[in-house]
Formats: C-alpha cells, structure tokens, sequence
C-alpha cells in the first residue's frame, strides 16, 4: 500500500514538472527501424538505379456506375487541356491534398517523424500533416469524423511499417483523380528497399466504388542534409473562371 | 529597350518542361511550344507559394511600358534550382524567356532568366539551365 502511494506520487510529481497529463513519448528503441528525416520522390533520372523505381501500379476498376463517370471526366479533362484550357482542382485554389495525394506531390519532399509510439508525416507542399499511431486500435469507421487525413494507426511488421487509414471525406480528391465513398480504406506498407530508398506500397479498397482495390507505390530517396521550406499558400493569384478553367490574375504596374 | 520576339521552337524535345508547379495546376493556360523573350526592369520580386512572381516593365521600341507578371515555381522548387529570395530586387534589369499564356495577355511562365550579372536561372530541377551559372 505505502508503495503504490509512493508511485503515485512520483508519477504526481513528474507531471507537475512536465506540465503534461501524459508521460512523454519515448524514443524509437534502437533495433527498430527509425524511418526518422525527409525524404524526397525517388525518380527515374540518370542517376536512378531502375530496379529501385517504383513497379507498375495496378489496374484501376471501378463499379460501372462509377467507372461511366470517372471516364467521361478525365475525357472531358483531356480535351480542355487539348484546347489549352487548365482544368481545375482543389489545389489550385491551395486546398490541400490530403490522403493519399498527399504522399506524391510533384518534386516535394515529405518528412518523418518517428518515436516509440507515433509516426508523423509532414509534408512540404501545403505543409500538410499525418499523425499514426502505433499503440492504439483502429476505431469504428463510423466513429471517425472524415477529413483530408482520417485516423491512422500503424504497426510493425517485421522491418516494414503497415499503417491503416479511415475516415477520409467524399471531396477529397483521390489518386488518378478517382472517386471514392465514405467507406474507402488505405492500407500502406512502408519498408526500405535500400538504406537510402524507402517504398510506400500503397493499397486502396472502396466496397462501394472500386470493384478491386487499387495499388501503387511511391518511392522516396532520404535527404539528409535537406531543410523542409515553409509552403503558406498566401499568394495564389490562380481561379477558376466560370467553365472552371485555371486563369492566372495579372498585376498591374 | 524592348526586346520581345516570338522564337517558335517548335522542337518538342526543347520545351519539356518540369514538374513543379504540378503540385497546383497544369501548365495548360501557357503556351508551352513558343517560348518569348522580354527585356525589362523588375518591379518587385515576390518569393511566395504557392508560386513566386516577377514583375517587370518592359518597355517596346518606341518606349512604351507594357507590364508583365511572370509566374515561376514555388520557393522550394526555385531553391532546388539555385535560386535565393534575394536575387531579384526593384530596379534590376533582366531578361526572362517565358512561355507566354495562351490569351494574349502580358503574362507567362518563366522558362529562363539571365539576370543582370551574367547569371542564367532556369525554373526548376530539370528545367534548362539545372543549375545557376557562376557569376561573370
């Protein structure tokens, strides 16, 4: 008894130091692979080894009342292109990604965050950010509120790093454009295919729109001596006009 | 003076372009085939995402002022490219080779810029020239 109290107050007078109601994260044990630092797309140039380079995505399988949709908007999109016309998206108005674009922006890095008990994902463009945790379960999908990001929680499978997401909004848009229900769900397994090249084999289920989920990887080479610049979108003189097509807006003298 | 000729490089392989400002729209409202080259004097230099802009008076033969906006990638992409915030300032003189918009009006997106040291800029990892010449 006077050592549980004893305890009690050590753990009391912990948090009073802290400040904190919870103990501090601990860091990454050491045998664990610490994903930790910035990593930029690992892309087929001249320096790139192509075994390293991500494999071929799969095949992309809509329920047909969907695939009608998505094919006739990417048609519609190619021939405003064609006309010279660049159709819209969210991000053009600086509305971030959110999952999974948001893991392959164009030549931007992303940055990884690794402890005991959380990866964080921040990335450069929009300055997005991923919280997974790894000590918790995955909630009912309805219990989560959708957002760009949904809940992620992770777990280690030998040296490869699984996370599993829910709870992503119908208005994000989605990987090649795709649409997808309330119910999609995104699997990823991370794992260093060298030191220095890490692959997100990405996985996309939607019972509702996707008659086979989607997969494809994104590879990324660590950056070490790399410093993520800030990305505030505070001068975006890009809008849509009324076709929905991108204008840039001129200044003046 | 004013220095802006259409050079048509109708050569597909001479205008490929990068991939950065991808991370916002598609290059669609430029013309990405002809490429044009202004002369002018920098109004303000804005190192802002989601794209940095120059801004520069570029005055014709009989020295009339146009005014131009010239949209660059972001400041990641630009530092990946050799550029800094602080290599453009007002007053400066350039020369920008730009991929003009496709609805005539005075703007573009940057291709290349000689700046008034000597130094060639591209637009981004990849674009030509990758990397910044040393100064003259």
């Amino acid at each position: 008894m006077k050592r549980g109290v004893a305890l009690a107050c050590a753990v009391a007078a912990l948090f009073s130091i802290t400040g904190d109601a919870r103990p501090a994260d601990p860091p990454v044990p050491a045998a664990q692979l610490d994903l930790t630092g910035v990593w930029g797309p690992y892309r087929a140039e001249r320096e790139s080894d192509p075994a390293l380079l991500p494999p071929p995505a799969g095949p992309v399988v809509l329920k047909p009342e969907y695939a009608k949709q998505w094919e006739a908007r990417r048609a519609a999109e190619a021939d405003a292109i064609r006309r010279g016309e660049s159709p819209g998206s969210p991000a053009t108005l600086c509305v971030p990604y959110g999952m999974p674009r948001m893991m392959s922006v164009a030549i931007y890095p992303v940055e990884i965050i690794q402890t005991a008990k959380r990866i964080t994902i921040v990335t450069e463009a929009f300055s997005e950010v991923r919280r997974v945790y790894l000590d918790r379960p995955q909630a009912r999908i309805e219990d989560v509120p959708p957002g760009y990001y949904g809940r992620s929680v992770g777990h280690w499978d030998g040296k490869a790093l699984v996370v599993d997401t829910i709870g992503i909004k119908t208005t994000v848009v989605g990987y090649q454009n795709l649409p997808h229900s309330d119910q999609m769900h995104i699997v990823e397994r991370f794992h260093l295919v060298t030191p220095d090249v890490l692959h997100d084999d990405i996985l996309i289920e939607d019972p509702i729109v996707l008659e086979r989920p989607v997969t494809y990887t994104v590879a990324y080479r660590r950056m070490p001596a790399y410093e993520m610049v800030e990305f505030v979108c505070d001068n975006n003189r890009e809008y849509l006009d009324q076709t929905g097509a991108v204008r840039m807006r001129l200044h003046d003298r | 003076m004013l220095s802006c000729r259409c050079l048509a490089l109708l050569a597909a392989g001479a205008v490929a372009l990068p991939s950065p400002a991808l991370a916002h729209h598609s290059f669609a409202m430029f013309d990405t085939v002809n490429k044009v080259t202004i002369t002018g004097t920098v109004t303000t230099f804005e190192w802002t995402n989601p794209h940095a802009y120059i801004e520069i008076d570029v005055p014709d033969a009989h020295g009339t002022v146009k005014h131009w906006s010239i949209e660059l990638g972001s400041p990641s992409i630009l530092l990946q490219s050799g550029w800094k915030y602080t290599m453009l300032k007002s007053g400066d003189r350039v020369t920008l080779l730009v991929n003009p918009l496709r609805n005539g009006q005075p703007g573009g997106m940057l291709v290349q810029a000689t700046l008034s040291d000597g130094r060639v800029l591209g637009n981004g990892p990849g674009a030509a020239p990758a990397q910044a010449t040393p100064p003259r």
